[in-house]
Order: structure tokens, then sequence, then C-alpha cells
């Protein structure tokens, strides 16, 4: 029973154990440092049958409609303040691609969505996820297939957003709850319960006028500058279909 | 030998853990929140591998599962606590044989795992540690896991581990 061959020398590099230990290593660190590429792809694949049917376009055609108004105001209010300045990035509805969710997770500690298109169709990390009603996140990561959204209300989400009624701009912070919280730059915002808040269009990084929520608290005592709670149109919860809007540029 | 063939097969159900967190059924979970697998897999491969293979299962557990969450917080370092510490007490047989001792451990353990992330996005998103909403995401997520280890857990350590021969 005793293997002579053995006695002849050691190598490390030829055991056995120590290769499954290294590629392990390696596989694991892949893994890592893709953010879960591979195993997304995996469960894409995995995942296809029970993707959502089209039976929710329709719901999703009714929803839009109040979407359309609000942005059409907001839209032309903007031409008109932009023909007399300058022009910035611009946002058209071709320039977007629907996108089913195959996996949602919108309560837990980590708020995302995982969508079912990716690089392959022209996605990029930081597009604007658009659900029947406004804005619902930024895509975070991208793998060939699938794409990572981060939902406005996961914590430390942030975003710049304006009132477009008074033109008080702030940064919209994901508190983990379902509104989130509108944290104002001055000291005396003019705004009101009610106010329609949307992306900032002196944005460069998201297309302008997206509608985003509802303000439906304001604290205006609190130090050093007031807040007010946002209720948000799009309610990730019960959306199957999302629009992600690309911008042409890689970042 | 049958043994052997048992592990492998456990280690193979570990490729459920990140499948199910994707997959987070919602009838499956209180407010939203669904069942922690990692800990769910990991206390029976801890209480019977020991310490030092519960450590290293917790830390691959946790590389791959931060792989599909959010950056920010990372469960590596509660993964790794709970698996030394649930090896630690698989030494002694008599404690963890009852499922109800299961779902007590499941429960603590998803506790600690939940409380590490709350302090972690404490510090750096510097919102106010006091938070109700972390508070009630670390409970509904303890809760879910601790109704359901003791069906799991028991399951998994008689079908891989203790099997009647």
């Amino acid at each position: 029973m005793v293997n002579t061959r053995r006695k002849v020398a050691f190598r490390w590099w030829s055991r056995k154990s120590f290769w499954y230990w290294f590629f392990l290593s390696i596989f694991l660190l892949f893994i890592r440092f893709s953010k879960g590429a591979f195993l997304l792809d995996i469960f894409a694949v995995f995942s296809r049958p029970f993707w959502p049917g089209t039976a929710q376009k329709e719901w999703i055609v009714n929803g839009t409609n109040l979407e359309q108004q609000i942005r059409i105001d907001l839209l032309e209010k903007d031409n008109q303040r932009l023909r007399q300045i300058l022009k910035l990035q611009n946002s058209s509805k071709k320039n977007q691609v629907s996108a089913a969710v195959i996996s949602r997770r919108s309560k837990d500690f980590w708020q995302q969505l995982e969508l079912n298109k990716g690089a392959k169709d022209g996605i990029n990390a930081g597009d604007a996820v658009l659900g029947p009603g406004g804005l619902l996140g930024l895509i975070e990561t991208v793998t060939l297939t699938t794409s990572r959204v981060r939902l406005l209300t996961a914590p430390a989400t942030k975003l710049g957003v304006w009132i477009e009624r008074s033109k008080v701009h702030g940064v919209l912070t994901g508190i983990g709850t379902n509104r989130p919280q509108l944290n104002f730059l001055e000291k005396m915002p003019d705004a009101k319960l009610g106010d329609i808040v949307s992306t900032s269009p002196v944005s460069t990084l998201m297309p302008p006028n997206l509608p985003v929520g509802v303000i439906q608290s304001i604290d205006e005592q609190n130090l050093p500058s007031p807040y007010a709670v946002v209720q948000l149109i799009a309610s990730p919860e019960a959306i199957d279909w999302v629009r992600v809007q690309r911008s042409n540029e890689k970042r | 030998m049958k043994r052997d063939k048992n592990r492998i097969l456990y280690k193979c159900l570990a490729l459920l853990v990140p499948l199910m967190t994707l997959v987070s059924p919602t009838w499956l979970s209180i407010s939203g929140v669904g069942p922690r697998w990692a800990e769910l897999w990991l206390l029976p491969w801890a209480l019977e591998e020991g310490p030092f293979a519960g450590l290293f299962a917790g830390f691959c557990l946790g590389i791959i599962l931060d792989g599909l969450n959010l950056d920010g917080s990372s469960q590596i370092p509660a993964l790794i606590f709970l698996g030394y510490w649930w090896g630690c007490l698989g030494r002694k047989r008599k404690y963890s044989d009852k499922s109800f001792v299961l779902g007590t451990l499941i429960l603590f353990g998803s506790f600690l795992s939940g409380f590490s992330i709350w302090l972690q996005q404490s510090f750096q998103f510097q919102g106010s540690f006091f938070n109700v909403w972390a508070l009630h995401t670390v409970l509904a997520g303890s809760i879910v896991s601790g109704l359901i280890a003791p069906l799991l857990c028991s399951l998994s350590l008689n079908t891989f581990f203790r099997g009647k021969p």
C-alpha cells in the first residue's frame, strides 16, 4: 500500500488539493468582483419561464396617462425656459428600452430589482429606470444580460431633484422606508404639500423632468435645513415591466 | 462513503442560497423581508463540521451574497462569526438535536447578522442609528427565518448528516 513514488520529491503544485482551493478562490473572487455576473446570468436563464407576461402592458398604458399629463406640463415650461438660456441634456422616448423584472427585493436592507436586459441592450450604469408613473431608480451594475436597479427608497440613494412650481432644488435621499426624504438646500424653501417633485433639469447625469413623487409632509423646524417626505408615484412592489432610459455616452 | 456523498450534495445545495435570495418568494416573507437563506444553510453545516469549516463556509457564502447585493454593507463578518459559533455549539450534541433549539439559534443568528448590517449602514450613510425601519427589517428577517428553521434545518440535518442507515 505504500506509494514509493511519493518519496521522490514533494511538489506543492502537484497536489490536487492546492489546485482545488486555488480555483475555488479564483471563482469566488470572480463572483465577488463581477457583482455576481455569472450567477445572475444563470439565474436569468433558469427563471425565463417565470418572467412576467404581456398582460401587464395594458395596465402600464393606463398608468402612464397620469405621468404623461405631468410630463407634458413640465416639458412645455421647461422648453420655454431652455430656449431663453441654453440647451442641456435631451430626453426622448426613442432611447428607451423596456425590460422585465426578474428578481424583486424592495423591502430588505438592499432595495433592488434585477432586470432581464443588460449591456447587450445598451444599458449602462447610472441610467434612469422608469415604471408606470415615474422614476423608480438608477442602474447600479450591469452584466451581459441582466442589470441591477438601485431603488430610490434604498438607503443612501441620492438624486438631485427640484420642485417645478417654485424652482426649489433639493437632494432626494433614500432612507429605507417607502418614502424617501427630500433635503432642501436652503433655509426657507418655498414648498407646499402636494407639490410635484421631478428630476432636476440642470443635472448632467439624469434626463430632465422625470416625475418622481409628491410631497407628503414637510418638517420646517429641522436643522441645518428643512426636509420633506416624498411619496413616490411609481411603486416597485407591483411592477413587472420597467423602461430604462438609455444614455448614449458611457460613464 | 455515503456520508461523503451526502456532504458533497449538501455543498452543492449551497448554490440554492443565492438563487433563493434572488427569487425571494413573496408568500414566504414578513412585510416584504424574506428569510436569510445563508444562515439556514450554514447552521446544519457548522453544527456537523465544526467551527473552522463553519467559519470558512460563512466566508464563502458572504462573498457570494455581497456580490448579489447593493454595495455599502457586507455580510461576511456576521456569517464568519455565526459559522464559528455554531461550529463550537455543534460539539455539544445534546443542545443541537431539538428542532426548537435550531429555530432559536437561527433566530438569534439572523438577528445578529441583520444587526451587523444595520450598524454598517448607519455608520456609512450618516443616517440616525435609531431607525425604526432598520429595526423592522432586522426583526422581520429573523422572525421569518426562525419560523422556518425548525422545518428546514432539521430536515437537512436528518437527510444529509444523521440519516438512519
